[in-house]
């Protein structure tokens, strides 16, 4: 909202303070201004008449004019404008004249000397949108009553003002209102405040028939105004709507923004020349077709509120008039509505249509319910003074005032949210400043009466943040809050995570953040872990993100490929992130993708990542998670088609699947334009995290020395590391390790054959074992592995 | 010729100091020591004359003698030594290796800024006392909003735009949610204890993506509810936050704002730490950069989340993660925070 702080100055004296003051005053009590310029700029000016305009002698375009620049005297100056002409008034920007884009200097154009320059008001730097296509492209012209000789020419166009543009919070819809903004920088600056009084003769005695058949519409007034003059408005008029924001069209329709401007209370007109009688019905059961004044084509529904003439649409409440009964050139007899819609309604309206007007939006941020009458009587009285109008009485539907609201409230009450130690003059004195009316009941208590413009205002609260924001947050003496102990920090599940993450991190693998949103295809990879329907967007920005993820991975990979495309190599990520679908309950996920090589010494010496590296990551985490190894087991998944086959591993606890990790399957690698060596895990860590785990137990070590056997033996190559260790395992109580520590294939074995050799650690918890029982044990293995397995034992 | 036993000394003390002189390695001074110190040894010979020497002179003789041994003893050590000592820095000499090689690689991962932030905050208010809860992305519209006094048609909307699944259900625009989740968790049990809680996590608005907009960013919500808790708290706890995030010499300073769910509802600042508050282009000449939103819990969400607003009240605070990690490192670009690159992540390195 910009607010022109010359047209401030009328309600409230602010002469002598600095605009930045003001602005700071302003933000820091919740009016956030937003910037502060200057609505036009030029030094060094004077009003001339061209008196003489003959064309330049070498350009077919270019004017020589004599302009009479009164006790300055006559000077020529060369000029482009096409609307140059003897006896027009022009804008003089003489030499030294600064102005934004340009200073003037004396000069000699094509061999004629010019001093000074005619201006538009586009060269005074005011912006284009509030000018015509004449100002455009010619220089201004004058009014013939403009003073010779004046050089306050930004005086005199009303156009020596500082703009501030405001940010209004949602809450303070009253700042809508200039006359609001007055009274708020009256209470910032403890300054009393003005208000303008109108009294229209309203002699005609027409009647009109109003009515609104809604509790939508709680109250609509109305006033017509005949034999208006259709004419431009008077400069000052002109000006301040400039100034707001707003460009100047007539003065009928300036005289109702000028009214929405002071006020607040959005206005329409109507042609009463295009209606069929006196008489306006308010109805929200309309279904059918609505043309606006901006020329396009509504389907209105039933809901929205609309304003009828027997019948016939004349204006879509509140948010735009039809094309059909709006003002224009002819427009003779009018009609004047000062209205209350509802807010949410017309919020709907507009949304669904894509359609909003400067009224719109102040009716569906709040109104002031009593300023009504007052819009309606300062219409009329500028209507008869600025157009020529007679005016009648308000002919209105419901009812027009509502009663102020009162809050009680208490000085205890106030400090103690507040943690501030106010006395009760203060909080009274500037309450009463910030236009309430308060009656103290006691040394504490008191009761306020809110002015009806204060819409946002409805509970004690409200009040002390009235007192703060007006007295300054710097009158808040910091302290900490003094609550009892609870037993709070990090607990079980958030202290194992943040283990988790560091120990990821710590071996290398980055942690990273990717987006929950993701594309229908990327939703449909890596639904390894259970799952139900994806959840969907109904009103997403992109396709590319429309599913909320079921699995971390192709989020991973898009990363992955990030990185690859841009010369990394040999990085890992992982993420921590919630996953969720329509039929289970979110949940987290771990998920974690390595690509190229493990480093060893940095690039002299790298392996792989392989299968191993995930499989050593997972037993980490588990450890984490306080699951050791009997709690779960890794099956093979040769059946996903992003997966290798014989690279993979499931893992489960009991039955539940509770992740995997393996390689990616090179077809699956290629396809989704990855290279190279990627390696993925997915966990769910909700499930991980559930599980129950046993508490820990010291355990007492042996007082009888252990025995260590080492056996190499040769077997198919088919026969599992982990099967051999279960057999093993399980022959005698006595075994109580088993450990892979060689592995060969190759030119020494057959080929369908492997080496394996494997250390027994054996011990009984009884006695020492001797030679012979310790042999006897070994001898049993050496035979299961024969028979099971058909090893041939090499040592 | 027998000699006299004082000019044996004699002669022994002239040679051995020639010998140890010429003594040029290992086996020279074996040689040396063979001669003069074992057992065969002249010197050993000569206590053998002792016999020989009048009693009055005995003493003084043995005395000679044993300085002789020491002396020479004494020489052949220090040549050891001297030997010793240079085939130690000849072997160290060779072991000499290139110390710029790269060493083993126990290279940390490095940590995505959003998540150092959350890190931090996290260990920050932990430290106070407080509990770190999470919440859920999808979540409905009571608690995305009507539990924080955003009912349907409050204009408070039209700052919202929303990601719906269905009607009723969507993600989560802010973290403000967990206030309710929380209260509402207690009052539901009747267990209306103080409350002093985070909630970090990921919100998502309808904002295209660019340099400083993203449909997801994170947000941390602080909310501490118990009897008599005023602004004067939330002033010294957000204090107290802000100095140990960005550094002691951090001032703040409230400004009046509004969010539904607070009233008072204020922004904070803090002084810029880039020029220390005298304004630079960071913070846009003002010398103060806006950080997060506070302010009292509105009577309203106590009262609807079954604490009883006559009795207690709290303070709430929101502060966008993205946008703490984009003013503590300088980062130039939101996007780069949900790339992952590891050019940009080299440089975070997590707790």
């Amino acid at each position: 909202m910009k607010i022109s702080t010359k047209w401030l100055n009328e309600f409230v004296d602010i002469s002598d303070i600095s605009i930045e003051e003001l602005a700071n005053k302003l933000t820091f009590a919740g009016v956030e201004v937003e910037s502060i310029e200057k609505s036009a700029y030029g030094t060094n000016l004077v009003i001339g008449k061209i008196i003489e305009c003959v064309p330049h002698p070498d350009s077919d375009h270019l004017h020589v004019l004599k302009v009479d620049e009164g006790k300055d005297g006559i000077h020529q100056i060369v000029c482009g404008a096409p609307n140059a002409r003897v006896g027009l008034k022009v804008i003089v920007a003489k030499e030294g004249a600064v102005l934004p884009q340009v200073t003037i200097k004396p000069s000699v154009i094509r061999g004629v000397e010019s001093d000074g320059m005619c201006c538009s008001l586009l060269e005074l730097g005011v912006d284009k949108k509030f000018l015509s296509e004449k100002q455009i492209s010619g220089i201004e012209e004058l009014d013939e009553s403009a003073p010779i000789g004046e050089n306050d020419v930004l005086g005199y166009l009303g156009l020596d003002d500082t703009i501030l543009d405001i940010s209004i919070l949602p809450n303070r819809s009253d700042l809508y209102a200039m006359k609001n903004v007055a009274k708020e920088v009256g209470a910032l600056l403890s300054r009393p405040v003005k208000e303008k009084e109108f009294i229209a003769k309203a002699g005609l005695k027409d009647e009109f028939k109003i009515e609104a058949h809604t509790p939508k519409c709680p109250f609509i007034g109305i006033r017509i105004a005949k034999g208006v003059k259709i004419a431009p408005s008077p400069l000052w008029l002109q000006s301040i709507l400039t100034r707001s924001g707003i460009r100047s069209i007539n003065n009928v329709v300036d005289i109702g923004n000028y009214v929405m401007l002071l006020t607040g209370q959005p206005m329409n007109m109507y042609d009463l020349g295009k209606m069929d009688d006196y008489s306006l019905d308010v109805v929200d059961d309309y279904e059918g077709e609505f043309v606006a004044m901006d020329g396009n084509k509504y389907d209105l529904q039933k809901g929205d509120l609309l304003i009828v003439n027997k019948g016939k649409p004349m204006c879509l409440a509140g948010i735009m008039t039809s094309e059909y009964c709006a003002i224009n050139e002819e427009s003779k007899d009018i009609a004047v509505e000062a209205a209350i819609f509802s807010g949410a309604s017309l919020r709907h309206t507009s949304a669904r249509l894509g359609l909003s007007s400067d009224s719109s939006t102040r009716f569906t941020k709040g109104i002031d319910p009593n300023v009504n009458e007052y819009a309606l009587e300062m219409a009329s009285y500028l209507l008869e003074e600025l157009c020529g109008a007679s005016t009648g009485k308000t002919y209105y539907s419901g009812a027009n005032k509502k009663e102020r609201k009162t809050i009680s409230s208490s000085l205890s009450y106030i400090n103690g949210r507040l943690g501030t130690e106010f006395s009760l003059d203060e909080v009274v004195d500037v309450l009463t400043k910030d236009h309430l009316e308060i009656k103290t009941l006691n040394e504490d208590e008191f009761i306020a009466t809110i002015p009806t413009y204060r819409i946002d205002m409805e509970g004690e609260a409200d009040l002390s943040e009235e007192v703060i924001r007006l007295l300054g947050y710097t009158r808040i003496n910091s302290k900490l809050p003094t609550t009892a102990l609870s037993l709070n920090g990090r607990n079980e599940e958030q202290t194992k995570i943040f283990s988790i993450r560091s120990f990821l991190r710590n071996v290398g693998i980055n942690e990273a953040l990717t987006y929950s949103l993701i594309s229908k295809e990327m939703n449909e990879r890596f639904l390894i872990l259970p799952h139900g329907e994806a959840y969907k967007l109904i009103n997403p920005l992109t396709e590319d993100r429309q599913y909320y993820r079921r699995s971390l991975i192709p989020s991973l990979l898009d990363v992955t490929k990030y990185n690859l495309d841009h010369q990394a190599e040999d990085f890992s990520f992982f993420e921590i992130s919630s996953v969720s679908s329509l039929s289970s309950e979110t949940k987290k996920y771990l998920g974690l993708v390595l690509s190229g090589n493990e480093r060893i010494e940095g690039n002299m010496k790298k392996r792989p990542y392989d299968f191993y590296s995930l499989k050593g990551i997972f037993e980490g985490i588990a450890s984490i998670l306080s699951l050791n190894e009997g709690r779960y087991r890794l099956e093979s998944i040769n059946d996903k088609e992003e997966l290798h086959p014989g690279r993979s591993a499931g893992v489960y606890i009991g039955k539940n699947l509770v992740g995997y990790f393996g390689e990616l399957h090179p077809t699956y690698l290629k396809k989704n334009g990855l290279s190279g060596n990627v390696l993925v895990m997915e966990l769910d860590l909700s499930l991980l995290l559930s599980m129950k785990v046993s508490q820990t137990k010291a355990s007492v070590p042996s007082k009888y020395p252990s025995v260590k056997r080492d056996l190499a033996f040769v077997l198919n190559k088919d026969i599992t590391y982990g099967e051999v260790k279960r057999e093993v395992s399980r022959i005698d109580r006595t075994i109580k390790k088993v450990d892979i520590f060689d592995l060969y294939e190759g030119e020494h074995v057959a080929f369908s054959k492997k080496s394996m050799a494997i250390s027994l650690t054996l011990l009984d918890e009884e006695k020492t074992l001797n030679d012979a029982s310790v042999n006897q044990i070994i001898e049993k293995v050496i035979s299961t592995l024969r028979i099971k397995f058909g090893a041939e034992i090499r040592s | 010729m027998e000699k006299n036993p004082l000019e044996a000394l004699e002669a022994i003390k002239k040679e051995s100091a020639i010998a140890i002189a010429s003594i040029k390695d290992r086996l020279s001074l074996n040689e040396v020591r063979n001669r003069f110190l074992s057992k065969k040894s002249e010197l050993s010979a000569i206590m053998g004359m002792m016999k020989d020497i009048p009693n009055e002179m005995k003493a003084s003789f043995g005395k000679s003698v044993n300085e002789l041994r020491k002396y020479i003893e004494t020489k052949v050590k220090e040549k050891e030594d001297e030997f010793a000592l240079k085939e130690l820095n000849e072997k160290l000499e060779k072991e000499k290796i290139d110390i710029t090689l790269p060493g083993r690689s126990y290279e940390r991962g490095k940590i995505n800024p959003y998540y150092a932030i959350v890190d931090e905050i996290s260990e920050i208010f932990l430290s106070l006392g407080f509990e770190v809860v999470e919440g859920d992305d999808i979540t409905d519209d009571k608690f995305n909003f009507e539990l924080l006094n955003i009912p349907e048609d409050h204009p408070a909307r039209d700052m919202q735009d929303t990601f719906y699944i269905s009607q009723n259900i969507l993600l989560r625009t802010q973290t403000s949610g967990a206030q309710a989740h929380k209260m509402i968790d207690n009052s539901s049990k009747n267990e209306l204890k103080p409350i002093k809680m985070i909630c970090p996590g990921k919100c998502y608005r309808r904002d295209d993506d660019d340099a400083t907009h993203s449909h997801q960013f994170g947000q941390i919500e602080g909310l501490v509810v118990d009897k008599g808790i005023s602004l004067a708290d939330l002033k010294g706890t957000l204090e107290l936050f802000v100095k140990r995030l960005f550094g002691e010499k951090r001032e703040i300073r409230l400004r009046s704002s509004y969010f539904p769910f607070t009233e008072p509802s204020v922004e904070v600042d803090v002084s810029c730490s880039h020029c220390g508050g005298k304004g630079c282009s960071m913070c846009k000449g003002t010398g103060y950069i806006e950080i997060l939103g506070a302010g009292e819990v509105n009577p309203k969400v106590l009262e609807m989340c079954g604490y009883d607003p006559k009795i207690y009240s709290g303070f709430a605070f929101g502060v966008g993660i993205d946008r703490l990690a984009i003013l503590k490192y300088g980062i130039d670009d939101i996007r780069r925070i949900y790339t992952n690159d590891v050019r940009f992540l080299k440089d975070f390195e997590g707790k």
